[in-house]
């Protein structure tokens, strides 16, 4: 493909792939053609030889065996009948209808009897092969040209023989075989060719629609996609992946724009308050005390606005996935460690912590984010339960050799339709907006457990008063205990 | 003390030059990766303060060489990228401590002070705060002579608050060395960690020796 073509701005319009008669002989599949083309020929041409060298050269070889066969006899006429005899026996056969041909001449050349007036050559000592043209008249006067081939000798004292078929008949075989098989070499050349032209245009047509289907993703239409036949050949394959790529990047795209418009719809607000309060402190009147107040808060606001950007690019380097490297990581010790770390923090606003996990939970993952996760989920349980309340930690591994984590607490919970909603990013429900927070931390979770091959599910949590808190459930596949 | 600040950012080295120089270190400052290498290895350094990008030579490539040719000093490598795996290529190739940006001031001055006061230390085996002792083998701690009960992770709280005594200590240099935690909790359970412990070691003694450095951290001294 045209380099060219593809950097053409979409603003100069035709930001189209165009088939250009000539770009079809550029085509891989057509020079894979002509390659293949040749190689036909080149049989096709062993073939044909060895057709013409079989047929034609055993038409020659049946006629120089009938010619050696009519020397022979003639020789014994010589020796038994002497030159009497073979010269009657010449002029008898020569008369004769047929495509023998024969010459007696005397020693000297002169000729005797026979077809022709003349010697195709001068004999040498012993019988040799000939093979001449000649002319002849024939028996309506007429010139007619002929090939033969025959014996040219020099019989015991003096006389010289020439025995010869006349090849015409043979000739015009030959050329007909000939005929027919240089129509069949050119006749497979332009199939093969013609074959090629057509496999490639076939080919490129197939390349060509996803081509196109790329160019228009890069002209700005991101739902478009390269079609599939569904007959599962390899350009359906290419075309699969192809979509599959395409999927992934709209994905991506949709991330970054709504993280994009969530950023700068969250950052609004505190960016608002945060000059806000600077230029309330600007305008009052000088007060060292106040001032420390205010800058002190300018900070926090800064802060908190750093926090949330963190926030945004773990979250964005957790959902490129790649460059972590994945290890076995002892899940159970991760667990007691965070349950031991968060349980004081629970205990001090009054809430019951329970926590109960397996010994020997392991998986393949990233410490730090798995831990992080976990402890994402154990957070939002402590700032969501009221005063009083309870929180579970679970884990546990299931029979279907995957592990899952619980944090379960008797808190307001989240009604089953806003489950979902809760998982994207920056979401937070009205309910939450009194507590700190970016909203990031369900999407964090649910990221990394993407990462981890695993999902997260929210649920009913603890009973209380005839409701139910909220139950987050981490499920991730577990490596076998050793 | 004499620091050396490595960064190419005029705008953060200045920053970091004024807020060190404010706390009362001598400050030195270069551009780029080799510069810093032959500052520090010409130059009788305390600390040394990396950034990760640089021209020239990344800085986990001069903290690199810089051990190899023998320099000890420490090393506190500054990132944009606080990534796990930034943060352990960069401590594998010798330095002390890493700090993700963006940063505070005083978590950067008290880390600085941390890394300083840990240089060079021999191994110790007790440590002792006024008459708060703390004996790293039997794992017992007293105070005033009287036995306190530690839970094993309030004891390593409580060492590396010994270990760092006089110095302020942040939140996030607790969470990193105490927890092995690289994030930062939404809430604030550093604190209720830290009053447990307090009610331990300070609840039945007149003077107290847990102190919180309001929007630091905590540090521990008589």
């Amino acid at each position: 493909m045209d380099s060219k073509r593809l950097q053409r701005s979409p603003s100069e319009g035709g930001f189209r792939v165009r088939q250009s008669r000539f770009a079809l002989f550029r085509t891989t599949t057509f020079r894979l053609a002509l390659a293949q083309a040749g190689v036909v020929l080149a049989f096709v041409a062993a073939l044909l030889l060895s057709i013409y060298f079989t047929t034609v050269g055993q038409l020659e070889a049946e006629s120089d065996a009938a010619a050696d066969g009519e020397f022979a006899s003639l020789e014994r006429v010589y020796s038994e009948g002497g030159m009497r005899e073979l010269s009657q026996q010449a002029t008898v056969r020569a008369a004769r209808a047929g495509s023998m041909l024969y010459v007696l001449a005397e020693g000297s050349g002169a000729v005797i009897a026979g077809d022709f007036q003349q010697l195709p050559s001068q004999p040498g000592d012993s019988a040799e092969r000939v093979d001449f043209r000649f002319e002849r008249p024939d028996q309506d006067g007429r010139v007619t040209r002929g090939r033969a081939r025959g014996r040219l000798g020099r019989l015991l004292g003096g006389p010289i023989l020439l025995v010869a078929r006349d090849m015409s008949d043979d000739e015009a075989i030959t050329n007909r075989i000939t005929r027919a098989l240089w129509t069949v070499a050119v006749l497979g050349l332009l199939l093969s060719v013609a074959s090629g032209l057509i496999a490639s245009w076939l080919a490129s047509r197939r390349v060509e629609t996803i081509a196109s289907a790329a160019l228009d993703v890069m002209a700005g239409d991101l739902a478009r996609r390269a079609p599939v036949r569904s007959d599962g050949d390899e350009f359906d394959g290419l075309a699969e992946a192809f979509n599959a790529m395409l999927d992934r990047i709209e994905q991506l795209i949709q991330a970054t724009r709504s993280a994009g418009d969530a950023i700068a719809h969250d950052l609004r607000s505190p960016l608002t308050r945060f000059r806000q309060r600077l230029e309330t402190a600007l305008e009052a009147p000088p007060d060292a005390e106040a001032d420390r107040e205010a800058l002190r808060k300018a900070a926090d606001e800064a802060d908190r606005l750093l926090e949330m950007f963190a926030g945004v690019l773990r979250l964005a380097r957790v959902e490129a996935s790649g460059n972590w490297t994945l290890q076995r990581i002892d899940a159970t010790a991760i667990l007691r460690d965070l349950a031991e770390f968060y349980e004081p923090a629970a205990e001090e606003r009054g809430l019951r912590f329970q926590s109960s996990v397996e010994d020997g939970l392991a998986l393949s993952g990233e410490a730090g984010l798995f831990a992080q996760a976990a402890s994402n989920l154990i957070e939002n349980a402590i700032k969501y339960t009221p005063d009083g309340g309870r929180i579970e930690l679970r884990a546990w591994l299931r029979p279907d050799g995957r592990m899952e984590f619980n944090v379960l607490d008797d808190g307001p919970g989240i009604a089953p339709g806003e489950r979902d909603r809760v998982l994207e990013r920056f979401v937070r429900l009205e309910s939450a907006r009194s507590s700190p927070g970016a909203g990031l931390g369900l999407s964090l979770v649910a990221a990394v457990a993407r990462l981890h091959r695993g999902g997260l599910h929210l649920r009913d949590g603890l009973a209380v008063g005839g409701r139910r808190g909220l139950g987050a459930a981490l499920v991730l596949p577990a490596e076998m205990r050793p | 003390m004499r620091v050396l600040i490595v960064e190419d950012d005029a705008d953060v080295a200045a920053t970091l030059k004024a807020s060190l120089a404010a706390d009362e270190h001598e400050v030195d400052l270069a551009v780029d990766g080799e510069l810093g290498e032959s500052m520090a290895l010409n130059g009788a350094y305390d600390v040394i303060v990396l950034d990760r990008m640089l021209p020239k030579k990344l800085g986990v490539s001069v903290v690199r060489d810089l051990r190899q040719q023998g320099v000890s000093t420490p090393v506190l490598i500054l990132s944009a990228l606080h990534d796990e795996d930034h943060r352990v290529e960069g401590l594998n190739a010798g330095a002390n401590d890493y700090l993700g940006k963006p940063f505070s001031t005083r978590e950067l001055l008290a880390r600085v002070r941390a890394l300083w006061h840990g240089r060079g230390r021999e191994p110790q085996t007790r440590l002792q705060v006024g008459d708060l002792e703390m004996d790293l083998l039997t794992r017992i701690v007293k105070r005033g002579g009287k036995k306190l009960d530690l839970q094993p992770r309030e004891f390593r709280l409580l060492e590396y608050l010994m270990r760092h005594a006089g110095q302020t200590v942040t939140r996030k240099m607790l969470l990193e060395n105490v927890w092995d935690y690289h994030f930062d909790p939404q809430t604030n359970v550093i604190d209720v960690h830290i009053s447990r412990l307090r009610s331990k070691i300070d609840r039945d003694f007149s003077q107290s020796l847990l102190h919180t450095v309001r929007g630091s951290g905590y540090r521990l001294e008589v």
